[in-house]
C-alpha cells in the first residue's frame, strides 16, 4: 500500500467517526471534552456553530452519529452523543456575546427564503453576518416548519425551540409568516438575487383502502393532525385509536393521542417489529407508555357503520426473502384481524409537493416530479433557485436539512459574488499535538469502562396528563460528565513519524486492541490478513508508514478499534507516536462564531 | 510541536468578528487542561475478534499490569514475546510459576502472565528459589526471568549450579549490558569497548551462553528483544525442554544504553545480528509443514512430543554437537558478530528430578500416609543403632 | 555450648520418638473446592481476624489462587500498589499476626507454681541447665528465687506475667549487650533497673558456678546501695 497521506483532511476526518456521520459534521468529540470541563456555553456554540439547533437536537436529533460511533464497537452501546448535545443547551450561559454581529450596512444582495424550517434558518443565519438583506415567507404563524408542526412538545419543549428559531430571525431577517407562496413567478419578479426553497415534504401520504372515504370524518393524515395539535386546533381523539405506520410520525401520532385521551392506542404495522422505520429508543418510549405495535399486519379496509368509522380490518402477513434478501410480505392465510377504532392516523410516509413553481421557468424536474437539484451545489437548473433540506431530494431529518442549508448558502454566498459555485471552500482543519509532558495529554486520555447511562424520564402518569410536559429530564451535570467521560476522543490522532522510529515494538506491545503491527508492505488485502488482530472492517482505513530503513518494514494501525488511549505514544521513547487533536469544520458561507480557532 | 495543514480556508469578509474571535482563542487555547495524568492504567476493552487458543483463552490472559519500565525498553518485548508464547500454547495460566531476582529485567514478571504465580525473589536469588519450587512440584513450568547483573554479577554462584544441576526451567537472561535501575552502569556482560553513558567498559564480557555450555547446560541459545519472530519459537522450545533452558536475550536500554558506540543498541544489534538457525516449533500433534532443502534442516524431537525444525544450518552441522556451538560462538565473537538462534541443544537429557531419581509424584501432594512410616518404624531404627 | 564443643563432640541423645497421634498441620491453606466456592482469594486477606492469611499451593486452581510473591508494596489480593493507605492496612494486619502468634507458639517453661519468691532469674537454650543447676548451688546457701525458661519469642502473657510479679529479675546470656534483656525490657515496657544482666562472652560455655557467683555479687552491690 502507498503511505497513508495525513496531510489530505479527510483521512483523520474519516477517524473520526461521530463527526464523519454527521451531516453537518458537528465536531462532536470537541464539544463532549467541554461538557467534561463544564464549559456548556463553549460546548453548546461548538455545535451551533454546525448544527445550529443544539436544544432541539439535542431532544430529537435522529443521530446517525450514535451507530458510527467507535465505543459501540468495542463496548455495548456507544456514547449518548445526542442527550450530551442537551446538556450542553440545558446549562449554558448566556451566549449572546458569542453571536456574530450583524453588519448595519448590507451587502446589496437580497435573498428569500420560502419555508420556515431547519434549512432555510440555516441559510438565514450563514448568510444574515455577512450582510445579506433576508426575507424568510411561511405559510404558518411562526418559523421553525416541521420542528414546530411535527414534532411534539412532549419531545420539543415550544421554549427551546423558539429560542433557537429567534437567535436566527433576531439576526434581522424580515419575516413574513401566514404567507403561503403561491408562485415561484412571483417571488423571482420581486428582484431578489437567489431564492432558496425549503419548504420540506409537506404532504402526507394517504391509504386508498376500502372506507377511507365514508370513514373519513375520523381517518386524518399523520403529520397535518400533528401539526393540527401543535397549533392548538385538535385537543382531543376517540379513545380507541389506530396508527398506521412504523416510522417516528407513527410513534409522534401514537404518543400525543394518548395525551389527547386516546385510552387504547395501536401502532399497526406492516413491516416485522424488528424492521420499522422509527429509532429503537422512539419505539421503547411508545411501549413504554402502553402503546402496542402490532407488526405484520396489512390493512384491508376501514369498517364504517351508520356512517361512522368503528374499526378497521387487516391481513396477516409474514416477512419472506429472497435469495437477493429482497423482502416480500406474503399473507399468512389466518381470517382477517379485525380492531376497533373511533380515529385512525395514518403516518405511512411524506411525499414532496410543488404546485406553486411554475413548470415554465427553466426549472426542470424529474420523472418523480422532484426539482432536478445538484448534490454539491444544491443549486437547480435556474441559476439563481437553490433547494435544501426534504425539498431538495425528499424526506429526511433536521439534521440533514442543516447540513443542506449550510452547503446552499456557500453556494448563494458564491453566485451572489458572482463566483463559480462548483468550486467550493475547503474545510477549516487544524492538528496540534497534545502532549504536555512525557507522559502527559491535555485531553483525558484514560478510557472508562462505564456502561452508558440511561436519560432519567418524568413520570408517566404525569407527562400522560399534559402533551406540554417534557418525557426525557435530560442529563444532570453529574450524569453528563460521567456519559462524556466515556467519549474516547476519536480526534485525538495517533500520528506517525517514521523517521523517529526505532522499532523497538513498545506501541504494539502496549496497545490494547491490537491496532499495531510492524510488517513487509503488501496489497491491502494481504496485509489485512497479516496484522496482530483481524482486520476485518473494511470501512476503516489502514494507517501505512513510509518504509522503516532498518528493517525494511513498514508501520500498519488498523484504525478500526483505536482506543485513542495514547497508551503507544506514551511508550514510544523517541515520540514517533504523537496524539494530535483534528480539528475539522466544514465550509460555511460565514465563520459565525469562531469557536473552533484554535 | 504544531502541525498544520496546508488548506486551511476562511472567507475574507468575516463580518468584523475578529475581535470576538480573539477572545475565544484566548478562552479555547486552555481546552479542557483541568484534568492530566501519566497513564497507569491500561484500558481494559480489547479487539472485539481477539482469537483464542485451545483453552478458550485469550492473548489478554497471558497479559499482566501495565508496564512501569522506561518506554522502548527491550524488555517488554521480551514480556510480549512470553505472552504471544504462553497464548500460541495454550500453557494453562496456573500451572506456570515466574520467578524473578531484582533489577528492570526482574520487574517483568509483573507485565505478563498476570493469572500466573509468581515470586520476585531476592537479588541474584532466583535460581534457588526456583529449585525450591521445582523440587517441591516437578509438573509446574517454571519460567526463570533475570538480567545481566542479577545472573552474571550477583546471582553468579546461584546461575552456575542451577545451570550443572540441569534444573528444569527456562531461565530467560535480559541483557542490556547495564545496570538500569541505578543509572546504567556497565554490567559484566558488557562488552570491552563498548560505550555506554558512563564511558568506556574496560572489562571482559562474561559471554553467558559460552559459559552455559562450559557448565553442561542443555538448551542454550541467544536472541534479540527486537526479533520476536526468532523470540517466540525459542520461547516455545524452550518451554518444551526438559531441563535447564537458558536464553540469553539482547534487550537495549533505551535510556542509558543506546547511544553510538555501545554494542547493546537497538541500531548495532541490527547491523552485527547473525542467526545460526531458525527454529519452527511444531506442537505436539502436529505435522510438519515447512519444507527445507535436503541437508539443510535438521529435526529433532522433544520431550513433550513437540518437534524443532531448524533451517539455515552451516552444511553438516548438528545443533547436538557441544563442541561445534562452542566454535562458532567465539568465532563469531571474533568476528564481532552477534550470534543468535538455537545454539545447542541435547533433548534427550535427565533433569533434576531424573538424577535425584524422585518420585513422579509432585512432592508437594504426598501426604501423611505417602510419608510418615510411624512410632514403629522409628523404634525399628532407633534398635538398629544400638 | 560454644561451636567447638558442638562440633568436635559426640552427645547422646535420648531415643528420638514419635507421637502416632499427631498429624501432619501444613497451616492455613485452601484447597480446589474452597478456592471454588469463593468469589476472590486474597493471599494477604485477613478473612477470620486473627492476622494470618490462607496460602494456596501453586497449580490448585486454574482461576483463582494465583497469586505474586513480592515485597510489601501490595494490597490484600497480592497486585502491586503503592498506595499509602492499603500499605498501613497490611502493616497493622502483620502487628495483628503478631499479636495472634504469642499465644500459640511454645509457651516458657516455668520451674514452680506460682510466684513464691521476690526475685526470678530467666535463662533460655544451652544455659538451661546450668541454670538449673545454680539454682540448686544458691538453695544451699539459703537463696530462693523463682525461675523461667524462655522458649520462644514473641513473649506471651505468661512471660510478662512472671516479669511483672517480681521485684528484680536475672537474665542470664551468653552475649556482651545483653540483647534478650533489651528484648524483654522493650517488649514488655519494665523498669529497666529491676532487669540484671548476667553475662558470659568469654568463649567458654557458662557454668552454673558462675552464674550462681555473678548473682551473689549483684545482690551484694545492691544491698550495698
Amino acid at each position: 500500500m502507498r503511505p497513508t497521506d495525513i496531510t489530505d483532511p479527510e483521512y483523520f476526518h474519516k477517524v473520526v467517526d461521530c463527526q464523519y456521520a454527521c451531516p453537518a459534521h458537528t465536531p462532536v468529540p470537541e464539544y463532549i471534552r467541554l461538557i467534561a470541563a463544564e464549559r456548556y456555553t463553549e460546548a453548546y456554540m461548538v455545535n451551533w456553530e454546525s448544527n445550529v439547533f443544539p436544544g432541539v437536537l439535542g431532544r430529537t436529533c435522529d443521530r446517525p452519529c450514535e451507530p458510527a460511533c467507535r465505543r459501540g464497537r468495542v463496548d455495548e452501546e456507544p456514547v449518548a452523543i445526542c442527550r450530551l448535545k442537551r446538556v450542553a443547551a440545558d446549562n449554558k450561559g448566556d451566549i449572546s456575546d458569542w453571536l456574530p454581529e450583524i453588519p448595519l450596512i448590507k451587502n446589496g444582495k437580497k435573498i428569500a427564503l420560502i419555508g420556515g424550517g431547519p434549512a432555510s434558518l440555516t441559510v438565514a443565519r450563514d448568510l444574515a453576518p455577512l450582510g445579506y438583506e433576508i426575507h424568510l415567507y411561511d405559510e404558518q404563524i411562526a418559523g421553525g416548519g416541521m420542528m414546530r408542526s411535527q414534532i411534539p412538545s412532549f419531545r420539543l419543549p415550544e421554549s427551546v425551540l423558539n429560542e433557537e428559531v429567534n437567535y436566527i430571525l433576531d439576526m434581522g431577517i424580515h419575516t413574513h409568516f401566514k404567507t403561503y407562496v403561491s408562485s415561484l413567478r412571483e417571488v423571482l419578479n420581486q428582484g431578489y438575487d437567489a431564492v432558496f426553497v425549503g419548504t420540506g415534504a409537506p404532504k402526507g401520504r394517504d391509504l386508498n383502502i376500502p372506507g377511507r372515504e365514508e370513514g373519513k370524518a375520523n381517518i386524518h393524515i399523520g403529520i397535518e393532525w400533528l401539526a393540527s395539535v401543535a397549533f392548538e386546533h385538535t385537543n382531543k381523539i376517540g379513545k380507541n385509536v389506530i396508527v398506521l405506520g412504523g416510522g417516528n410520525t407513527a410513534m409522534d401520532c401514537c404518543r400525543t393521542s394518548r395525551r389527547l385521551g386516546g385510552d387504547h392506542v395501536k401502532v399497526v404495522v406492516r413491516s416485522p417489529f424488528s424492521e420499522m422505520k422509527a429509532s429503537p429508543w422512539e419505539k421503547e418510549d411508545a411501549q413504554h407508555e402502553d402503546i402496542p405495535i402490532l407488526d405484520n399486519h396489512v390493512p384491508k379496509e376501514f369498517v364504517v357503520e351508520n356512517g361512522r368509522l368503528v374499526g378497521m380490518r387487516f391481513e396477516k402477513v409474514k416477512a419472506v426473502y429472497d435469495e437477493k434478501g429482497k423482502r416480500s410480505l406474503v399473507p399468512t392465510g389466518e381470517p382477517l384481524v379485525y380492531i376497533e377504532a373511533d380515529d385512525v392516523l395514518i403516518a405511512i410516509g411524506q411525499e414532496n409537493t410543488f404546485p406553486w413553481i411554475e413548470r415554465d421557468l427553466g426549472l426542470q424536474f424529474d420523472n418523480w416530479n422532484m426539482p432536478v437539484v445538484s448534490k454539491k451545489t444544491f443549486q437547480s437548473t435556474l441559476d439563481q433557485v437553490f433547494f435544501g433540506g426534504d425539498a431538495a431530494f425528499g424526506p429526511e431529518n433536521v439534521i440533514t436539512a442543516v447540513a443542506h442549508g449550510h452547503h446552499a448558502a456557500v453556494s448563494i454566498d458564491l453566485f451572489c459574488q458572482g463566483k463559480d459555485v462548483q468550486v467550493r471552500p475547503s474545510p477549516l482543519t487544524n492538528l496540534v499535538s497534545q502532549k504536555m509532558g512525557i507522559h502527559e495529554w491535555i485531553y483525558d486520555s484514560e478510557v472508562v469502562n462505564d456502561d452508558r447511562y440511561k436519560v432519567p424520564h418524568a413520570e408517566k402518569q404525569k407527562t400522560l396528563r399534559d402533551r406540554k410536559v417534557e418525557v426525557e429530564l435530560g442529563f444532570d451535570k453529574g450524569l453528563g460528565f460521567k456519559e462524556a467521560q466515556r467519549c474516547l476522543n476519536c480526534d485525538a490522532q495517533t500520528v506517525f513519524y517514521t523517521n523517529r522510529c526505532i522499532e523497538c515494538d513498545a506501541c504494539v506491545d502496549i496497545c490494547p486492541t491490537s491496532c499495531i503491527t510492524f510488517t513487509t508492505n503488501g496489497e491491502e488485502d494481504d496485509l489485512r490478513t497479516r496484522l496482530n488482530a483481524p482486520a476485518h472492517n473494511l470501512s476503516q482505513d489502514l494507517y501505512v508508514s513510509d518504509v522503516l530503513p532498518a528493517t525494511q518494514r513498514v508501520m500498519v494501525k488498523d484504525e478500526d478499534v483505536c482506543l485513542h488511549c495514547g497508551l503507544c505514544a506514551e511508550r514510544c521513547p523517541t515520540a514517533a507516536w504523537d496524539m494530535q487533536k483534528f480539528l475539522y469544520s466544514t465550509s460555511k458561507a460565514s465563520n459565525v462564531c469562531g469557536v473552533l480557532q484554535l | 510541536m504544531r502541525l498544520m495543514l496546508p488548506q486551511r480556508h476562511r472567507l475574507s469578509r468575516c463580518c468584523g468578528l475578529n475581535l470576538l474571535n480573539l477572545n475565544l482563542l484566548n478562552r479555547l487555547n486552555f481546552n479542557f487542561s483541568t484534568h492530566h495524568h501519566m497513564t497507569y492504567v491500561k484500558p481494559s476493552f480489547r479487539h472485539p475478534e481477539l482469537p483464542k487458543n485451545d483453552l478458550g483463552f485469550t492473548k489478554k490472559d497471558y497479559e499482566g499490569a501495565i508496564s512501569t519500565l522506561c518506554g522502548g525498553c527491550g524488555h517488554d518485548s521480551i514480556s510480549g514475546a512470553i505472552t504471544q508464547a504462553c497464548f500460541e500454547m495454550a500453557i494453562a495460566p496456573h500451572r506456570l510459576a515466574k520467578l524473578s531476582g531484582i533489577g528492570c529485567s526482574s520487574k517483568t514478571p509483573t507485565y505478563f502472565l498476570g493469572n500466573s504465580h509468581g515470586f520476585n525473589s531476592v537479588h541474584g536469588r532466583m535460581p534457588s528459589v526456583a529449585t525450591g519450587a521445582n523440587l517441591a512440584n516437578r509438573d509446574l513450568i517454571y519460567l526463570g526471568v533475570s538480567g545481566d547483573g542479577d545472573t552474571a554479577s550477583i546471582g553468579m554462584g546461584q546461575f552456575v549450579h542451577a545451570v550443572r544441576r540441569n534444573l528444569n526451567v527456562v531461565y530467560i537472561v535480559m541483557n542490556n549490558g547495564c545496570y538500569g535501575l541505578t543509572k546504567g552502569q556497565d554490567s559484566a556482560t558488557a562488552d570491552v569497548g563498548s560505550v555506554s553513558k558512563n564511558g568506556i567498559n574496560s572489562f571482559n564480557a562474561i559471554d553467558l551462553p559460552a559459559l552455559a555450555l562450559e557448565l553442561g547446560a542443555t538448551f542454550v541459545a541467544r536472541s534479540f528483544s527486537g526479533d520476536r519472530t526468532q523470540l517466540i519459537p525459542l520461547i516455545k522450545a524452550a518451554v518444551s525442554h526438559h531441563g535447564f533452558a537458558l536464553i540469553d536475550v539482547i534487550s537495549p536500554c533505551v535510556t542509558f544504553n543506546n547511544n553510538t558506540g555501545s554494542t547493546k543498541s537497538y541500531d548495532y544489534v541490527r547491523e552485527h545480528i547473525t542467526t545460526a538457525d531458525v527454529v519452527d516449533y511444531v506442537p505436539p500433534g502436529e505435522e510438519i509443514t515447512m519444507e527445507y532443502a535436503e541437508g539443510s534442516s535438521a529435526e529433532l524431537t522433544l520431550h513433550d512430543g513437540s518437534m524443532l525444525q531448524l533451517h539455515k544450518l552451516a552444511p553438516n552441522w548438528d545443533p547436538r554437537d557441544k563442541l561445534a556451538a562452542m566454535q562458532r560462538i567465539y568465532l563469531s565473537r571474533v568476528k564481532q558478530e552477534i550470534l543468535t538462534g538455537l545454539l545447542y541443544i541435547d533433548p534427550d537429557t535427565q533433569d533434576l528430578h531424573d538424577i535425584l531419581n524422585t518420585v513422579d509424584k509432585p512432592l508437594n501432594e504426598l501426604r501423611e500416609e505417602d510419608l510418615c512410616p510411624g512410632s514403629g518404624a522409628l523404634e525399628e531404627i532407633n534398635q538398629s543403632l544400638r | 555450648m560454644i561451636d567447638l564443643d558442638l562440633g568436635m563432640n559426640e552427645h547422646l541423645s535420648p531415643p528420638l520418638k514419635w507421637d502416632d497421634n499427631r498429624k501432619y498441620d501444613p497451616g492455613k491453606v485452601y484447597d480446589a473446592e474452597d478456592l471454588e466456592n469463593m468469589a476472590q482469594f486474597g493471599r494477604y486477606l485477613d478473612s477470620d481476624g486473627d492476622g494470618i492469611t490462607y496460602r494456596t499451593i501453586p497449580g490448585t486452581h486454574p482461576t483463582k489462587g494465583s497469586f505474586f510473591t513480592r515485597g510489601t508494596s501490595r494490597d490484600e489480593y497480592a497486585r502491586y500498589t503503592e498506595d499509602g493507605a492499603v500499605y498501613v492496612r497490611n502493616m497493622n494486619r502483620l502487628l495483628k499476626k503478631w499479636d495472634t502468634a504469642k499465644e500459640i507458639i511454645p509457651q516458657p517453661e516455668l520451674y514452680q507454681d506460682g510466684n513464691q519468691h521476690k526475685e526470678g532469674i530467666i535463662f533460655f537454650g544451652t544455659t538451661t541447665y546450668s541454670a538449673l543447676e545454680a539454682l540448686d548451688l544458691l538453695k544451699e546457701e539459703g537463696i530462693e528465687m523463682d525461675a523461667m525458661r524462655l522458649l520462644s519469642f514473641p513473649f506471651s502473657k505468661k512471660v510478662e506475667d512472671f516479669v511483672n510479679g517480681h521485684e528484680r529479675i536475672y537474665v542470664i546470656e551468653q552475649n556482651r549487650d545483653a540483647q534478650m534483656r533489651s528484648l524483654l525490657i522493650n517488649e514488655l515496657e519494665v523498669d529497666p533497673k529491676k532487669m540484671i544482666r548476667i553475662l558470659n562472652f568469654d568463649g567458654m560455655p557458662i557454668t552454673a558456678a558462675y552464674i550462681s557467683e555473678q548473682i551473689k555479687e549483684k545482690m551484694v552491690v545492691d544491698k550495698v546501695e
